[in-house]
């Protein structure tokens, strides 16, 4: 199973947000994709949950193209999603999140879960217990019926997930999970994501929180400019010239930068931190 | 031939005119607040009331009043108009700003309906005869005839938008309402007083519609209560055609309906051999409205919106 | 609201008393109204119509979030096929109970020629379209006078009969309502709590998100049209049948809002929230005898009052049937 960008490009009108961009993504490991902002991170999953249309190239899924089809299709085809701003049915309870997900396996019963009672409240308690093991994977199965909007900030942002796992998906793409989190909460889903690792499952992380990034991802994608800049582990990524260059500047700044920083250390007399 | 040309294009610029006055109002209310105002029809209804109450109450008897009562009659309406439009923003849409996507809307559903029993409570829900701002003079011209009805309709129309034009596009007023319009927010953030620039909207907007109320009265003699629901929803589809948020694009779309209406009707009986007669100029205007929302929603001058940038949730 | 598990409703006493109160005034209701004098079996009749009515647009605008303001279309397709299929206008006297299903399926056809293209407007756009919908089919109505003899209307309707048994007095139709209602409300409240019921849920809460979870929103947003139409033209048929006439006058833009209105007020989403509509709408000009037209005035300034201050309505939707029936048991 591989997810497959082969020459994608993204273009708004004069703005080329996604520039050839080629690569895949195997199951059994975590991939970071980061870059300053404006790099094409979020555009990247747009595009591949259907949000966004390709200008150029494809983007296809054991080889079937995901691009062009509707967005309720690639969901089916096994593509779950995370988005930026929280996007979660806020006045359903946090069981009907999960519920729902289940409507394209079984909404041809419809008839007979309405009419023959007997049958409905079996499905009911199918649905019913497929979500409630999923919110206690995530912890939040004291939540169940409350309605999803009243959630403290970090419990919706793990709610998102457990919905998109609800979609038994094969391929899962975060956009930026991290977002407005504070350190424990950070840790609490570096640790629920790395226990997400599986065989038949491919995971893309959009993130700039660089401690979870580089905790978490096996291998790291760095966006810059619209273009693929550098592919690798996390080791070789810190190690790379090019991404250091990318999100710091030119050569030159680099310096600059380095010696503005030991002059206003000196000033405010602070010890220049020694990095190992 | 000739006459008859000449006769159905003055009676569809006069009817034109008429439309535009009140597309204005829809189009100038949904670029500063992209909403839907239902009740703007009824604000072209309370126009012909208005004068209509001007004339019996301050000027006294209707027969013979003069070119002066008729003008106090005109200016006192609308600009009363104007004021009540201001008002009925205060109360009814002002407090949903923050509210879901259609709230005002359904707000000014109810207040269309409020608007339209009131003055049926008020006035009894029959029509009422209503005089006509302009001696009644006929003039010929190249074998169609031109009441001075529909001259002074179209010199008035023009007059007021003219008037609009200059404001929006030269004065320091229309600067801030058309930052408003391009975004309230970033307006807000600049210090500008989105609270004037919205009311300014809801004054004119309601005080064209008005001026229109009292010219289509004049023109057919008559009022009711209900004049305003018909009308309203044709010079709607005005804004529309021409790209609503868009002024010069209600005008134009207003000028192009009409004469969509005129002619259509004028040939509809002859295509089809007498099946489909006048009283499907309605429908015609309808066919129209969809239309151009299922093909083109953005209309001739609007700006079109992007799939990918409009926003799903909830809206009511 | 509840967190951990714990039960929110604080006061189970109340809204046990509540639902004993709200149970027994409709018990009352329902059993006494044969008892009553016609003309004020023929209001109950009124007020169990627009349930109706209401219980199916409710299906487009409370459960799914689309705004419908031409729903008297197909409450007119209804009537007028009760009207051309029972009555000396085609000479065709065909029975009650084909005609309903007939109508239903009319409805239903109707629903999806009217859903297809609005699926893909946004709320406001897609509003008025239905508008202009239901004005369409009113101007026709009113000008194609051979079919269905214009502003006059058509007359001297069939009375309806079921399996020999004819139901033209007053209190006759007010059984068939009572267990057209009854069924009707049923079957819509199950739907509600189904699958397909949820999905409408989510289209309303955030249509992309719920195609990011795989609901194919246009066959979702389909059903529900075909759905509300199908009981629309139901409530036409009954209704014409009741009448024994009908004429465009009953199928105005102003009859759209109203159900919109009544909706609105009584509480979207939530069936016991419009019959607390209907009520007001239907009950209320017989309280104000003299100032019933002031009934709609009434409403105006109610609906904007109320979108302000409670925009869910007067009964919110968490309050459903369901609840009542909780409560009775003082769960």
């Amino acid at each position: 199973m591989t997810l497959v960008f082969k020459n994608l490009r993204k273009q708004y009108g004069a703005n080329v947000a996604i520039n050839d961009v080629s690569t895949d993504f195997a199951p059994g490991l975590i991939y970071g994709v980061i870059g300053p902002n404006g790099a094409g991170k979020s555009t990247l999953i747009n595009m591949t949950a259907g949000s966004y249309s390709v200008s150029d190239g494809s983007i296809s899924l054991d080889g079937r193209r995901l691009d062009g089809m509707k967005k309720h299709q690639i969901a089916n085809s096994g593509i779950a999603r995370t988005y930026q701003n929280i996007r979660l049915f806020d006045q359903m309870t946090v069981l009907e999140n999960l519920e729902v997900c289940a409507y394209p396996a079984e909404v041809y019963n419809t008839w007979r879960e309405v009419l023959w009672p007997p049958y409905g409240r079996e499905r009911a308690a199918a649905r019913r217990e497929s979500a409630m093991e999923i919110l206690r994977f995530f912890g939040l199965e004291g939540y169940a019926d409350a309605e999803a909007g009243s959630l403290p900030y970090g419990r919706q942002r793990m709610l998102e997930i457990a919905r998109a796992l609800a979609m038994k998906p094969r391929v899962l793409l975060l956009d930026e999970p991290a977002a407005g989190l504070n350190h424990h909460e950070t840790a609490e889903l570096t640790a629920k994501l790395a226990e997400l690792r599986s065989p038949e499952r491919i995971m893309l992380v959009v993130e700039h929180d660089m401690d979870l990034v580089m905790t978490l991802c096996d291998r790291i994608v760095v966006m810059h400019h619209g273009k693929l800049l550098f592919q690798g582990t996390p080791a070789e990524v810190q190690a790379s010239s090019d991404v250091q260059l990318a999100y710091l500047g030119t050569d030159n700044d680099i310096d600059d930068i380095r010696a503005a920083a030991q002059d206003r250390r000196a000033q405010l007399g602070i010890r220049a931190r020694r990095r190992s | 031939m000739l006459g008859t040309f000449i006769q159905q294009t003055v009676n569809a610029l006069t009817i034109g005119s008429i439309y535009a006055l009140i597309a204005l109002g829809y189009t100038m209310v949904y670029g500063v607040l992209r909403m839907i105002n239902f009740a703007h029809g009824e604000m072209f209804m309370l126009g012909a009331y208005a004068a209509f109450l001007v004339l019996t109450v301050f000027v006294g008897d209707i027969g013979a009043v003069g070119a002066f009562g008729l003008t106090l009659a005109f200016f006192g309406a609308v600009i009363a108009v104007g004021f009540f439009g201001v008002g009925i923003e205060r109360l009814a849409y002002k407090p949903l700003r923050n509210s879901t996507r259609l709230a005002p809307m359904l707000s000014s559903l109810g207040v269309s309906l409020t608007l339209v029993t009131g003055v049926q409570i008020l006035a009894g829900p029959q029509p009422v005869a209503f005089p006509s701002f302009f001696p009644a003079t006929r003039y010929d011209f190249m074998g169609g005839t031109v009441t001075s009805v529909q001259i002074g309709i179209l010199v008035a129309a023009f007059v007021l938008m003219f008037a609009l034009y200059t404001l929006v596009n030269r004065s320091r007023m229309g600067i801030i309402v058309r930052a408003v319009s391009e975004s309230r927010p970033t307006a807000q953030l600049l210090g500008i007083n989105v609270n004037l620039a919205i009311s300014a909207v809801f004054f004119s907007g309601p005080l064209l519609g008005a001026a229109g109320g009292i010219l289509y009265a004049s023109y057919y003699g008559i009022m009711s209560p209900t004049m305003g629901a018909v009308i309203g929803l044709k010079a709607f589809t005005a804004a529309i055609l021409g790209g609503i948020g868009s002024i010069p694009g209600a005008m134009l779309g207003a000028y192009i309906l009409a004469f969509v209406e005129v002619g259509g009707t004028a040939l509809l009986p002859l295509i089809t051999n007498g099946v489909l007669g006048t009283e499907y100029r309605d429908v015609l205007s309808f066919a129209i409205l969809i239309l151009v929302l299922l093909v083109k929603p953005a209309g001739i001058l609007g700006e079109p919106v992007s799939e990918e940038s409009m926003v799903y949730k909830r809206e009511f | 609201m509840s967190v951990a598990g714990i039960s929110s409703s604080a006061k189970p006493q109340a809204s046990r008393l509540v639902a004993i109160l709200v149970l027994a005034a409709i018990v009352a209701l329902v059993a006494a109204t044969p008892f009553l004098p016609n003309y004020h079996i023929r209001v109950v009749n009124s007020l169990l119509i627009y349930i109706l009515l209401g219980i199916g647009l409710n299906i487009v605008i409370g459960y799914t979030g689309l705004l419908d303001l031409g729903f008297v279309a197909f409450y007119a397709v209804g009537a007028y096929t009760y009207a051309l299929l029972a009555s000396p206008q085609l000479d065709l006297h065909l029975p009650f109970l084909l005609i309903v299903g007939i109508a239903a399926v009319l409805g239903m056809i109707t629903g999806i020629l009217l859903g297809i293209p609005v699926l893909k407007l946004r709320g406001d756009y897609l509003a008025i379209v239905t508008l202009g919908f239901g004005e369409i089919i009113r101007i026709v109505i009113n000008n194609v006078d051979w079919l269905t003899g214009g502003p006059k209307g058509i007359a001297r309707l069939d009375k309806a009969s079921i399996l020999g048994v004819e139901i033209a007095r007053p209190v006759e139709i007010y059984w068939l309502l009572l267990v057209t209602v009854f069924l009707v409300g049923l079957f819509v409240w199950r739907l509600e709590r189904s699958i397909l019921g949820k999905a409408w849920a989510a289209i309303r809460e955030d249509q992309d998100a719920a195609r990011g979870i795989g609901i194919n929103t246009t066959n979702a947003k389909l059903a529900a049209f075909a759905t509300s139409a199908t009981i629309g033209a139901i409530a036409g048929t009954i209704f014409a049948a009741s009448q024994r006439f009908v004429s465009p006058e009953s199928f105005t833009l102003q009859e759209s809002v109203l159900i919109v209105l009544m909706i609105v007020i009584g509480g979207i989403g939530n069936i016991l929230g419009i019959v607390a509509g209907a009520a007001i709408l239907i009950l209320l000009p017989e309280l104000l005898r003299e100032f019933a037209e002031w009934r709609i005035l009434f409403l105006g300034i109610l609906m904007v009052v109320l979108i302000i201050v409670r925009p869910a309505g007067i009964v919110p939707r968490t309050f459903g049937p369901e609840k009542l029936i909780r409560g009775l048991f003082g769960k």
